[in-house]
């Protein structure tokens, strides 16, 4: 048996045991588990989504570009939520533990445990381009950030009241009633 | 071949080595303290901004100081429980409401997977029961005489500063949206719970300046961005401008004009920042095209209102500068504009603050000769209930080509659709003035719509990951709609709305861009003598 075919026929205790763990990553994940609809449970859909997609690609040996979307679609969220920027990437390397724990679960695929340095280094690049995206991400949070500021909304905050700073300027004003 | 037991292998998810933090909760919730670090709370209020406030009528907002949500100490009153417990019978004492949430919830658990923080944090404290339950279990310790025996054995627990600190972090993660409480059989407002929290906390000088310095503002210059009467007009002025040099069409407002017969308020946000102000100069041109005798006030010159995020005081005191314009001025109804939160207070909570608004008369547009009964007590009706009505007898003439760039779909706006029962007319407005629109899917529109996450005041950059977050609900649905159907526009009608909106979208959706509905009336308008420039854009075109 070759990896690949190994990597089909395990398809389902793969994902399974990969989404399982990475959705473990959240404080209550049960919900994110659980609920199948899109839009009630958009991380936990989007992540299995997500995963289900990147492990086809990487059986079908797609080219990184092809993995884009998918990892976006993962790493998009986690680069917003309490995690790390090691751990908004970590799924992506559990995988290579998970798929070892599932052929060594079987007699028939244990032998292929030698040959998996070709999915390993998949893997590893999969998950440097996860990087990058979760880079990409933070970087769009900044620009945000700053366009923000730029279109006039943190007048909200911070602004200067022309009548204020002319009474502070009145010798024995009293400055702080006006913010 | 061998079979590989998922059961089996979901023991070693636990087990095996793992380069993720298992997190599976090991400690009961109460047990678990919340921790504050740069990027997961709100900025606090400044302590000039909290003394002008306290030193003003009608309002109290004592204990101003500076501190930290990141220090151990919050430099907190000394008698600071007594000031809460105290807060909170008197609470218990004025509000019927209050006292029955505190007591019927039968922790169904309907509302838990409904909060958008919920859903974007995976934060068990997100759930709206467990968020209310921060402030029941101090209740039931404090309040009932089973708490009072048995303590935590049913769910009571002590007023600590612990406490306090996680009512801070989980009440200013809560837009007040009321999503959950569509789904409480029991009709828990979750929404006035959090508004209690928040009240609470400024009894102890706890608060965020987002909210605070907006309230300030407000209190002193009449709007969010402290604008003097003379920035607020010559803003309008140069939208004005833009109008004529886009459509040839000159329009001149009025500005605290005695004896006009509507005064129209609106956000500030509408006259000062993109996108609002396409929104505001597509009601300017709504205005000239049925030539409306209207006002604007430069006093009365926003709809928001932060008070509702901040005390029942300071809500009434900014909703009665609205009412106290309009008499001044001796118009006879009020027409407001695309904004969010105003409707909330306007339709649940400004009649037995400050109503009835018997000095008004009962809105009759005076195009249509149409009489909005529904806005028979507090005389004020939605710029989407008015614009409908001429739609619908035929007073204003539409081009939809005009809109030909736009594919949008609609963001019902929380407090609009909750709280107003704005559905429809919106959607009517969307079918005359566009080819095309299209629907979310419905669990996430109509009564059901997920907020922008960012309501209440926690539109600030800061907290900027939290808001994405939170806001991943709507956006996830606005992602389906612009690759199924190519929707590059949504559409809403709230000014909190334009703004967080537009960010959220940059960071999922960037295809999308955000405009509110009067915008997209503005841009499909045909007016008598205009000399229309070709707006490949809409009004948004550079010329």
């Amino acid at each position: 048996m070759e990896v690949t075919e190994a990597l089909t026929s395990k398809k389902q205790e793969i994902l399974s045991v990969w989404i399982e763990r990475t959705l473990d990553s959240y404080i209550a994940p049960g919900f994110f588990k659980s609920a199948k609809d899109p839009f009630a449970n958009p991380v936990g859909s989007n992540i299995t989504a997500g995963l289900t997609a990147l492990f086809d690609l990487l059986v079908a040996k797609a080219d990184l570009q092809a993995c884009a979307k998918p990892l976006d679609q993962v790493v998009r969220i986690r680069a917003v939520q309490e995690f790390t920027p090691a751990q908004a990437v970590a799924p992506f390397l559990e995988l290579k533990w998970v798929v070892k724990q599932v052929l060594s679960g079987d007699k028939a695929t244990r032998p292929l445990l030698g040959k998996l340095d070709a999915l390993d280094c998949d893997i590893d690049r999969m998950a440097l381009t996860a990087f990058n995206i979760y880079s990409e991400c933070r970087e769009q949070l900044y620009r945000n950030r700053i366009r923000e500021l730029k279109s006039g909304r943190a007048l909200l905050t911070d602004a200067a009241c022309p009548s204020a700073l002319l009474r502070r300027e009145q010798p024995g004003a009293d400055a702080t009633t006006e913010p | 071949m061998a079979v590989v037991k998922v059961d089996k292998l979901a023991r070693s998810v636990a087990e095996g080595p793992s380069l993720m933090t298992g997190s599976i909760p090991t400690k009961n919730w109460m047990d678990v303290p919340a921790v504050f670090k740069p990027g997961n709370y709100a900025y606090p209020a400044k302590a000039e901004v909290i003394r002008y406030l306290d030193s003003q009528k009608g309002v109290s907002f004592p204990n101003a100081r500076e501190w930290s949500p990141e220090d151990d100490d919050w430099k907190l009153p000394e008698n600071w429980k007594e000031i809460i417990l105290q807060g909170l019978a008197d609470r218990l004492d004025r509000f019927r409401s209050l006292k029955i949430f505190m007591d019927c919830c039968v922790r169904c658990g309907a509302c838990a997977d409904k909060c958008h923080f919920f859903l974007g944090t995976g934060d068990p404290k997100n759930m709206p029961v467990l968020r209310a339950e921060l402030l029941r279990s101090v209740y039931r310790k404090e309040f009932t005489r089973a708490g009072k025996i048995l303590g935590r054995m049913v769910g009571g627990r002590e007023m600590t500063v612990g406490v306090l600190k996680e009512w801070f972090m989980y009440a200013y993660q809560c837009t007040e949206c009321r999503r959950c409480s569509v789904f409480c059989p029991y009709g828990i407002d979750t929404a006035e719970i959090t508004m209690m929290l928040r009240e609470l906390l400024h009894m102890v000088g706890v608060g965020i300046n987002w909210a605070m310095e907006p309230v300030a503002n407000s209190n002193r210059t009449g709007n969010h961005m402290g604008l003097t009467p003379q920035a607020f007009k010559g803003n309008v002025e140069f939208l004005c401008d833009d109008i004529e040099n886009l459509t040839g069409i000159r329009v001149n407002p009025t500005f605290n004009r005695k004896g006009a017969e509507v005064l129209f308020i609106t956000p500030s946000a509408d006259v000062f920042a993109e996108p609002g102000i396409f929104t505001c100069m597509g009601y300017l041109l709504l205005f000239e095209a049925i030539g409306l005798d209207y006002t604007w006030s430069t006093y009365a010159s926003e709809g928001g209102n932060f008070g509702l995020f901040t005390s029942n005081e300071m809500m009434k005191k900014l909703n009665g500068k609205m009412y106290a314009e309009a008499k001044r001025l001796g118009v006879r109804w009020i027409l407001g504009g695309e904004c969010g939160h105003m409707w909330r207070v306007l339709h649940q909570y400004m009649d037995t603050m400050n109503g009835p608004a018997d000095f008004l008369e009962v809105p009759r547009s005076p195009i249509t000769g149409t009489v909005f009964e529904n806005a028979a007590s507090t005389k004020m009706i939605h710029i989407s209930e008015f614009t409908a009505d001429l739609i619908k007898n035929n007073k204003i003439k539409l081009d939809k080509s005009r809109n030909a760039h736009v594919v949008p779909t609609f963001h019902d706006s929380c407090n609009p659709a909750r709280a107003m029962g704005l559905l429809d007319e919106p959607r009517y407005i969307l079918d005359n003035v566009v080819d095309n629109w299209f629907e979310m899917p419905p669990n996430t529109i109509r009564e059901q719509t997920f907020c922008c996450g960012s309501g209440t005041a926690l539109n600030t950059d800061e907290i900027m990951e939290l808001r994405m977050r939170s806001g991943l609900p709507r956006a996830n649905a606005v992602r389906y709609v612009h690759e199924k159907h190519g929707v590059n526009t949504l559409g809403c009608v709230c000014a909190i709305d334009r703004a967080t909106l537009t960010t959220l979208m940059n960071y999922w959706v960037p295809e999308v861009q955000v405009a509110g509905l009067s915008e997209l009336v503005g841009n499909a308008l045909v007016i008598e003598g205009e000399q229309r420039q070709d707006l490949t854009e809409g009004l948004r075109t550079l010329v």
